[in-house]
């Protein structure tokens, strides 16, 4: 179990490592400086690039930023605030609270919703309740994130007023339910057809039969026999859905104007801020590959045949 | 017949009524009588199996018929209806669904002392003293729009369809118990020579269905458009998704040993990398070069690359760089699935060459994989260009997405909502066909659920 | 063996499965009576309906399976008129049933000592977790486990095959059943598992004074452990008879090919097998005749008209053939 985890951080780290300098090749790929604009002088373009090391050679450029980020140093921001830390910007901002907490919200509502959603469906197999949660999770995972965002912002806070219409601090309960739901709502309703589908699979399955057959009651025929087994392909898809609602909240975050990490990001490549850039793409990155070696620990508690060993399966 | 009756089966016939047998009964039967007993299957192609499969589930039809109304709204619509997707009409900005356009076609313009007009025996319209704005004339049932760029003092508009010039102002002085003098002038005299005034005309032919934006363009010809770039988009995109993903998971699969396992290590590092960071990067990184390269390329293929865009191009590289793992994946299982098989084994030592194992026995075995995979990337393909769209990086005006029309809606979201639903439902209406069909094609193609 | 009793009477029982392409009468008018204490052996090719019979008894059958007809007398109980608790309180408790393949069986996810005690608590028999753990424990060393007080606490992958099997019986066993429902136990498993489990299941079957139905398409297995053989066909008992008598004196033609188609050892003359040949009919469409007889090499023109009725070819031995009257009819024709 440790060795598997200290091989699953090394395989970690490495992809990282990776990522760094795929984003370091694509931010340099652009021709020109970020700090050439209309008005600048070609002088004035040199001194910001001498005083930001942009005009060393590029490898050099990329040694220094892996070798700072081992040091923990995000480097400094060059536009969007000029000259702060990176590190103070993204986690004593707020910004990485924000968004942590939206995203984690988003998929506890996802969970909490989707896994029973599923089993009532599978349950009431072909009557109209799994008909309803058929349709409904149906066309739910074909809403784009965005569309239903904006329209619950319409109807809930423009028109009927019942909910604020700028979340943008999330100090309230209620700022709080428009932009987590959005952005859960894919994933509810994904997590629902999972389950249902994985449990109707278990139900199929011939240990099912035995525990019928020594007389389980049905209940716990689908609480306990069911479930678990038809958890597993639930939890193999929560990574995935943390990368899905890294990605969802770029939009959320910019329909309800919320400063958050997921804004920040669009914001620091359109305006090509460099070490903004790397920061928030190495912290998301992390926050990612961190959630899929937790969901393969999941794994281990829930289904005992999977051994974590350090081989190669 | 003496023999004693079990009382036990339901086909436990009464001894008496047993027909009486002869020995005829107990001759032998022909080979021929007793394959005439059991009725033979049909056996059915796997392709008109599985067409049939995908027929009977009802679910999956009804999709298909939708998406394929999507399809003719997004390629065939743009032709029916009047309106471009880029053409502005300056008189129509801002109208809400099924409203009619003004002023779009300049019928008569009045400049200075207009005597060249004349009107037929007609009755003139009830309008006296035209000030600056929008008026409707009905008659005979159509209704005809026009537009006054100036006032007109005492003066009344007449409609006459019949002459060269059907709409004519006449002076109301001059009009008498109804009638007027056939050939009297009109005069202008208020109207300076120098200020023209125009009037402009136009049948109602057709509603702007879904209104227009604040550029004066129909959202129904821009919605059709955007419609038609997204079902393009998905399509091309998931094609690249499954020409690299196959050719990757084949070699990979077929190789086998250290070059499966180096392209395979590949595969999850890609996988692993969160790729929407990645794809917002790219989107601006390529904006410059590609734009770059279009004005620059004289071939044939960066031109017509041109016309799309560089918006559209990136996203066509992003899937070719980073979407392609999953089919990879899968076409790989497949292919170390298929390679234990028999008439596999049977090819290699007959001494037929990978190129022509991949080609004649791989490929069509797990064309029913690739068919579902490719179907289901569609959609996920669409979903990618509307977020990038909607985030502003994607397509870019004039041209449209249904991703661009939603993100255009944004700003006025509150005034005109509807601007963001109709994009919206179509975009969710395509998605979710092209899932069902997807999830239909799965079910009829998958051969483990064949009975 | 007290036989006079009966535990389990079937009557004309028909199953069918509703299929999208038609009714399948996939068990169409069996009966036969079981006594305490008895082994059944249901013998037949897959399809033949052996499972789906058994699974009716102890109420296992899942849409579009339905019992069309018939009854299941369960010491003078008609468990087809059972409601769902009563079927649950039936199921585990009174008849057990253990399965084909040890290696799905058993749920994956919870320990061998957890899926044992629950079929002792989920019947309310009074029994604490502990008392349950312990009787578990038991049941195992029963069953022959090794080392059960830590066994129980293992996962169904950490065990073996045939020791899959084993906790299964103890599973079946553990409420003290009065029948058992052994649907192929040992043709999942290696050749000399299977002796074993076989060699187990007799031993127990003494010693916990259990009536047992077993549902094989191994006539080796039958001649083991059985006391009588019922032999099915496309949905029917066509044979059926005390086990010596089906061995060494079958009467159908199908229990003739059946036979000529095993191995065995006590025929020494015997140089190969014989496979009976064809496919078996298509339950959807059913001949009008024998079912038999599109495969039968004796097949006769009655044999395309009419079904067989039974006849009583021996003590306790019937026998649904045209060909017994083909006998009759001859002697009849000598006199």
């Amino acid at each position: 179990m440790a060795g598997y985890i200290i091989k699953r951080i090394a395989v970690a780290i490495l992809t990282l490592l990776v990522i760094m300098c795929i984003t370091f090749l694509l931010m340099n790929a652009v021709p020109g400086s970020p700090f050439l604009t209309e008005k600048s002088t070609p002088e004035q373009i040199a001194r910001a690039n001498a005083k930001y090391g942009l005009d060393k050679p590029l490898y050099v450029q990329l040694f220094n930023y892996i070798k700072n980020y081992l040091k923990g140093d995000l480097g400094t921001s060059l536009k969007m605030q000029e000259g702060t830390a990176v590190s103070k910007i993204i986690f004593h901002q707020g910004k990485f609270r924000l968004s942590i907490k939206l995203g984690v919200y988003a998929l506890l509502l996802a969970i909490i919703i989707g896994i029973p959603l599923g089993c009532i469906a599978a349950y009431n197999r072909g009557k109209w309740i799994d008909g309803f949660l058929r349709v409904l999770t149906t066309v739910g995972v074909a809403i784009p994130t965005f569309v239903l965002a904006t329209l619950l912002l319409v109807s809930f806070a423009v028109k009927l007023k019942w909910l604020p219409t700028l979340s943008s601090s999330l100090t309230s309960f209620k700022s709080y339910i428009m932009p987590v739901v959005a952005l859960s709502f894919y994933y509810t309703c994904y997590i629902a057809k999972l389950t249902r589908t994985s449990m109707l699979d278990a139900i199929n399955q011939d240990y099912i039969r035995t525990a019928r057959a020594k007389g389980v009651k049905t209940r716990s025929l689908i609480l306990k026999h069911a479930l678990r087994n038809s958890l597993i392909p639930v939890i193999t898809y929560l990574g995935p859905v943390l990368a899905g609602i890294i990605t969802g909240s770029f939009v959320i975050e910019s329909t309800f104007s919320i400063p958050g990490l997921g804004r920040y990001y669009i914001q620091s490549v359109l305006t090509r801020d460099y070490p903004v850039i790397m920061a928030t793409t190495v912290v998301l990155s992390a926050l990612v590959i961190f959630m899929n070696l937790v969901v393969d620990i999941a794994y281990k508690i829930v289904d005992p045949r999977i051994t974590l060993t350090g081989k190669e399966d | 017949m003496d023999a004693k009756f079990a009382k036990i089966s339901p086909f436990q016939v009464d001894p008496d009524k047993i027909p009486p047998l002869t020995d005829e009964d107990f001759a032998p039967a022909a080979e021929n009588e007793k394959e005439a007993m059991v009725e033979k299957h049909k056996s059915v192609s796997y392709w008109r199996d599985a067409w049939r499969r995908f027929r009977a589930n009802t679910v999956s039809m009804v999709a298909l018929g939708i998406f394929i109304l999507c399809l003719l709204f997004a390629f065939v619509g743009p032709l029916l209806i009047p309106y471009g997707y880029g053409d502005q009409y300056r008189a129509s900005q801002k109208l809400a669904p099924m409203e009619f356009s003004k002023g779009e076609e300049k019928i008569a313009s009045i400049t200075g002392n207009c005597d060249a007009f004349f009107a037929t025996a007609l009755r003139p319209g009830s309008i006296t003293a035209l000030s600056k704005g929008d008026y409707y004339i009905n008659y005979k049932g159509t209704t005809y729009a026009f537009t006054l760029t100036k006032a007109l003092e005492k003066s009344v508009i007449v409609l006459d369809l019949d002459a060269e010039d059907p709409l004519v102002i006449v002076k109301e002085s001059d009009i008498k118990d109804g009638t007027w003098k056939k050939s009297t002038p009109i005069e202008f005299t208020d109207t300076p020579a120098e200020e023209a005034a125009e009037i402009k005309l136009v049948t109602r032919v057709f509603p702007h269905v879904f209104g227009t934006d604040s550029a004066g363009r129909d959202l129904m010809a821009r919605t059709m458009y955007g419609t038609r770039v997204s079902i393009i988009i998905g399509i091309v995109a998931a094609l690249i998704v499954l020409i690299i993903g196959s050719i990757y998971g084949a070699v990979s699969g077929l190789a086998g040993g250290a070059v499966d396992f180096v392209m395979m290590r590949i595969v999850e590092l890609i996988y692993s990398i969160p790729e929407v960071l990645i794809v917002l990067l790219l989107q601006v990184v390529l904006k410059d070069p590609l734009q770059a390269w279009f004005d620059s390329g004289t071939s044939a293929f960066a031109k017509a690359m041109g016309d799309l865009g560089s918006g559209i191009v990136s996203i066509f590289i992003t899937f070719a760089l980073l979407f392609w793992v999953t089919m990879a994946r899968i076409v790989r299982g497949q292919v170390l699935m298929l390679k234990q098989q028999e008439y596999v084994t049977a090819a290699t030592a007959l001494g037929a060459n990978n190129g022509r194992i991949i080609r004649r026995h791989l490929l069509p075995n797990c064309v029913g994989q690739l068919v579902i995979t490719t179907c289901l990337q569609i959609p996920s393909a669409i979903f990618l260009e509307s977020f990038l769209s909607f985030l502003g990086l994607g397509v870019s005006a004039p041209m449209a997405s249904l991703g661009s029309l939603c993100s255009d809606a944004i700003e006025t979201l509150s005034i005109y909502p509807y601007r963001l639903i109709f994009p919206g439902i179509i975009l969710t209406i395509v998605v979710l066909t092209l899932n069902l069909v997807g999830d239909g094609l799965r079910d009829a193609l998958d051969p483990r659920l064949k009975r | 063996m007290d036989e006079k009793k009966t535990l389990l009477e079937i009557k004309d029982l028909k199953v069918s499965f509703f299929t999208p392409a038609g009714e399948v009468k996939a068990v169409n008018g069996i009966s036969y009576s079981l006594g305490y204490n008895e082994v059944m052996g249901i013998v037949g090719e897959s399809g033949s309906g052996k499972s789906v019979e058994a699974y009716s008894i102890i109420g296992l059958l899942q849409p579009p399976g339905k019992v069309v007809g018939g009854s299941i007398e369960f010491e003078g109980e008609n468990v087809l008129e059972y409601d769902d608790e009563q079927m649950r309180q039936f199921r585990g408790n009174k008849v057990s049933m253990i399965f084909q393949n040890p290696m799905t069986c058993l749920n994956p996810v919870y320990t061998i000592g957890n899926q044992l005690t629950e079929a002792l608590l989920c019947h309310d028999k009074g029994y604490t977790k502990e008392q349950a753990r312990a009787r578990a424990i038991e049941m195992l060393e029963l069953v022959g486990i090794n080392n059960a007080e830590k066994r129980i606490d293992q996962y169904p992958h950490e065990f073996s095959g045939g020791m899959r099997q084993r906790a299964m019986i103890a599973m079946a066993l553990i409420c003290e059943p009065k029948l058992l429902i052994a649907d192929e136990p040992t043709t999942a498993l290696d050749v000399t598992i299977q002796a074993q489990i076989l060699e187990l299941m007799k031993d127990l079957q003494k010693k916990e004074n259990t009536s047992i139905i077993f549902i094989t398409h191994n006539l080796g297995v039958v001649a083991e452990i059985c006391d009588r053989v019922s032999v099915m066909y496309a949905g029917h008992i066509i044979e059926q008879g005390p086990v010596n008598d089906i061995f060494y004196d079958p009467q159908h033609p199908y229990t003739k090919g059946l036979l000529a188609s095993t191995p065995r050892l006590d025929e020494e003359g015997r140089e190969r097998l014989i496979p009976i040949e064809g496919t078996p009919i298509d339950l959807l469409n059913p001949p009008k005749g024998c079912n038999f007889g599109p495969r039968c090499k004796d097949c006769m023109k009655i044999c395309l008209r009419e079904k067989p009725p039974f006849v009583e070819v021996g003590e306790g031995h019937i026998s649904a053939c045209w060909l017994h009257f083909k006998d009759q009819a001859g002697k009849e024709e000598k006199k």
